[in-house]
């Protein structure tokens, strides 16, 4: 194992930096010395964040006791889903399991739904009724939808008009919506308002449908209608839209009337704020979201349907005890994004050993970089490096920002290699897959 | 607070870490026979540890501990002398082509590139373990 | 109760200055003791002495939000609307903002509630605030805070396509609720040029807003709002007309010295 802030800085005042590294190594980490266990930590959610809370937990100190509580043996990630749609990558190669978090770091791994949190009695209670006693819990349940706030689009609509905004059976079925639709018809997206997971999801998927249509289906439209006048990215997705698909994609802002607020999924169509209806030949609604219900059950949603915690550490700022990572956090200017879980993860899980321990949380520090991939040697980038300033997160000034406009198209086919290197990179770093070569 | 009520001889922290508590002490002693260098300051040992929650945001696209070779690069076992190069290079815009490493190397120090660096450097560069 | 009064009191006085340790200042209050509009001079001018109940408009913001080019908040006055008694006016501030006012709309009984949608620009993270006047001359408060942070994730497109300049769209009252207030949308396409702004040669881009819209029903007055240029660009405004309604909804917008923009559409709100 790596040396840890604690060890290390012990050592560090013994021997000075350059010895420190060969000396440790030499000196060796049991992986498992102590009998007793400094206390358990159980975490809701094998996805970017929770997978990654447990590995490092475990990476940082081994003697933690890490129960991992996720009903999906096999998690499919969200990422790289629309290149699946764009028949860039196939679905199996974007399943990860658990057997390294279990086998290599010894995380126990249990394959059920938490249903409730008793938060007094420091437990999780499973679907069947057992219960997991914890001295800290990390929740990462990332997102719930919810379903009737935009009207027409509840979960059986979803069957019709699929939001394939997680991956899995939705995903299929909207890539056989696609393979069944004739040549000339019009895919339609409707996007939210923020916030929502993934803020250049939305533009990456159109960006993917438009790939397929390319390739098979020439004649087709897609049509976009947004709830926002601006988005992630946009000068860079609109030029690579251009360059790539022509006038392939239209994209209507809230003030062109792009707000959808009624979906009739049987008809597949939607009307917009100002009256007017689109049909679409395939629809895919992108809904209204809010944190994964076990974020309401354990108290640390608020009215919003978002989880506020103390930024130092992510822990909740409503329940003590109780830390709360990824998609289901207001951690604004930090996106919600598989990137950011997995750097919360690592910082709040210093913070809870830290914690166990009765210390203080080091200083904590974040980055995001979100890859989006236009076309197939098309790929742009914006990045984050984020900090806690006067008691609130913020982005680092000077730091961070998008791809620039007009460059060459090796730069933008150099981003689009990466951003395949970046999703073996964090799909190692977070379930230690190891890449296919 | 929870006791532990563990028999192991080291420290609460040393237990945490996983460290049994003699070998944590050999090691102590091994450290410190060993020891030549300048002292570390106060400033030094929080750099280093700064270091590492800035390195462990770096996995995320080198892999853990720095170890993945992709068409990114590995970054664990590299020379400090070069790795703190590239860095600063990244953050003055003298890497022509560099796509996303300039605009996240500007929200460090220089201090804090350099101590990324020697952190990578510190690394062996096989397995995580 | 047969405790003395001046006892009662003090048990109160006692119990509500304990709760008030317990819950903080009430948060129309500031850490300087003042409440919001106070440091406003634009709303004391207004008013010009007058203490007005704080609490009794409810103010529906995000708390935090990435784009503050055009924040969403509905402002909800808490008070009958009859011909009696009802809402004349509100007034929207944002104390933050170089200059502070907003907008400000007037409204008739025939609004049905005093209750608007509308989308606004934040320098930054602040206190929004609003103030109403009844008929009858009581002052009405609320505020809230909002947090705007920079995010780099939105790089503003290139919005300079005018295609659709001074389009107005309207949307009438539909599916509703018997004796509910009826709900009307409304837009227009309009940049709402603060004059802060340059052009890439450097030059200031004149300042050019929507300076005035009114609705109304039939030729009667329902609703007319004053905008500043702290109105985001394509000005929206979503407001109600009472129920048991039918007619012809009149909307004009102008920019000022006559130019401006008008569009029609037929209301009927159920009993
Ligand atoms: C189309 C699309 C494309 C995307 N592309 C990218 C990208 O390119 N880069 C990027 O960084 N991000 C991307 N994202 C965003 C990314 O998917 C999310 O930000 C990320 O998954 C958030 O991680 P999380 O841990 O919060 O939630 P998740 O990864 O969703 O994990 C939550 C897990 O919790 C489990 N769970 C929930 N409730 C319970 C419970 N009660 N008991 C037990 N388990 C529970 C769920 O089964 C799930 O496995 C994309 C998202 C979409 C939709």
């Amino acid at each position: 194992m790596d040396t840890t802030r604690m060890n290390r800085r012990r050592a560090l005042k013994l021997m000075g930096a350059a010895g420190a590294g060969t000396l440790l190594a030499a000196c060796g980490f049991p992986a498992f010395a102590g009998r007793s266990s400094p206390g358990r930590v159980a975490i809701v959610g094998g996805g970017f964040g929770g997978a990654t809370a447990a590995k490092y937990i475990k990476r940082f100190a081994p003697s933690v006791d890490v129960m991992l509580v996720e009903p999906r043996e096999r998690f499919y990630t969200c990422p790289f889903t629309n290149l699946y749609l764009g028949g860039m990558r196939d679905f199996e190669s974007l399943g990860h399991d658990y057997r390294e978090l279990r086998d290599r770091y010894g995380v126990r791994v249990i394959h059920a739904m938490a249903e409730d949190v008793d938060v007094p009695g420091r437990r999780l209670i499973l679907a069947g009724g057992e219960t997991v006693s914890w001295d800290r819990l990390i929740l990462s349940p990332g997102i719930d939808f919810r379903w009737g706030e935009l009207e027409g689009y509840d979960r059986a609509a979803s069957e019709k008009a699929p939001h394939a905004w997680k991956a899995g059976s939705q995903t299929h079925l909207l890539r056989r919506q696609l393979e069944e639709m004739e040549d000339g018809g019009t895919f339609i997206l409707v996007a939210p308002d923020d916030p929502f997971r993934c803020p250049p999801g939305p533009y990456e998927r159109v960006s993917m449908v438009a790939n397929y249509f390319k390739n098979h289906k020439p004649r087709s439209k897609v049509l976009l209608l947004d709830a926002k006048d601006n988005f992630s990215k946009q000068g860079l997705f609109m030029e690579g839209w251009r360059e790539n698909y022509g006038d392939m994609i239209e994209w209507v802002g809230r003030s062109g009337d792009g707000r959808v607020i009624r979906v009739d999924a049987d008809a597949l169509e939607v009307e917009t704020e100002f009256g007017e209806i689109h049909r679409a030949s395939v629809l895919n609604v992108v809904p209204p979201q809010k944190a994964g219900f076990i974020a309401d059950r354990a108290g640390v949603a608020d009215e919003s349907g978002w989880v506020p915690v103390n930024p130092r550490t992510f822990e909740s700022r409503q329940v003590n005890g109780v830390y709360v990572i990824g998609d289901a956090t207001q951690a604004a200017p930090m996106p919600k994004s598989g990137f950011v879980a997995n750097t919360q993860a690592k910082v709040t899980a210093r913070a809870v050993i830290a914690d166990l321990a009765g210390d203080a949380p080091p200083e904590p520090h974040w980055v995001n970089t979100c890859y989006s991939v236009i076309a197939p040697d098309w790929g742009i980038t914006v990045a984050g490096v984020y900090e806690v300033h006067d008691g609130e997160l913020r982005e680092v000034p000077g730091s961070g920002g998008v791809s620039p406009m007009d460059a060459s198209p090796d730069f933008r086919r150099r981003e689009a290699r990466f951003a395949e290197a970046w999703y073996a990179a964090i799909a190692e770093d977070t379930w230690g897959t190891r890449p296919a070569v | 607070m929870k006791s532990y009520g563990g028999k192991t001889c080291g420290s609460r922290k040393a237990r945490i870490l996983g460290l049994s508590g003699c070998v944590a002490f050999a090691c102590v002693i091994v450290a410190a026979l060993a020891s030549s260098g300048p002292e570390v300051s106060e400033d030094g040992d929080l750099l280093a540890e700064r270091a590492e929650v800035i390195a462990q945001s770096c996995a995320a696209c080198h892999g853990t501990g720095g170890r993945l070779d992709t068409a990114i690069p590995s970054l664990a076992g590299q020379p400090a002398a070069v790795l703190s190069a590239q860095l600063l290079a990244f953050k003055r815009d003298q890497m022509p082509g560099a796509t996303v490493m300039p605009r996240l190397a500007r929200g460090y120090s220089d201090e804090e590139l350099e101590a990324v660096a020697n952190y990578f450097a510190s690394l062996t560069p096989d397995a995580d373990e | 109760m047969d405790l003395p009064r001046h006892f009662s009191r003090g048990i109160l006085t006692a119990a509500a200055g304990f709760a008030l340790l317990v819950l903080g200042a009430p948060s129309w209050v500031n850490a300087q003791g003042r409440a919001a509009w106070e440091r406003i001079d634009a709303a004391t001018e207004l008013l010009d002495g007058a203490t007005p109940r704080a609490g009794s408009i409810r103010l529906d913001l995000p708390a935090v939000t990435q784009d503050g080019s055009s924040v969403p908040v509905t402002v909800e006055v808490d008070h009958p609307m009859n011909p009696d008694d009802h809402v004349e006016a509100l007034y929207l501030f944002a104390a933050g903002n170089p200059s502070p006012e907003v907008a400000e709309i007037h409204f008739t009984p025939l609004a049905g509630k005093a209750r608007i949608t509308t989308r606004i620009r934040l320098d930054g993270s602040q206190t929004v605030v609003a103030l109403a006047r009844t008929n009858r001359g009581e002052w009405l408060a609320g505020q809230r805070d909002v947090r705007v942070t920079v995010s780099g994730c939105l790089s503003q497109g290139n919005s300079s396509d005018n295609s659709d300049f001074m389009q107005a769209r309207v949307r009438p009252p539909s599916r509703m609720a018997p004796g509910e207030p009826g709900e009307v949308r409304t837009l227009i396409n309009h940049p709402m040029e603060t004059g802060l702004r340059k052009n890439p040669d450097g030059s200031l881009i004149p300042e050019r807003i929507i300076e005035e819209f009114r609705a109304e029903l039939d030729g009667e007055k329902l609703l007319a709002a004053r905008f500043h240029r702290a109105v985001s660009a394509n000005p929206y405004l979503l407001f109600f007309v009472a129920p048991g309604r039918h007619g012809e909804l009149a909307l004009r917008w102008e920019e000022g010295e006559g130019a401006g923009e008008s569009a029609t559409a037929t209301a009927s709100i159920p009993d």
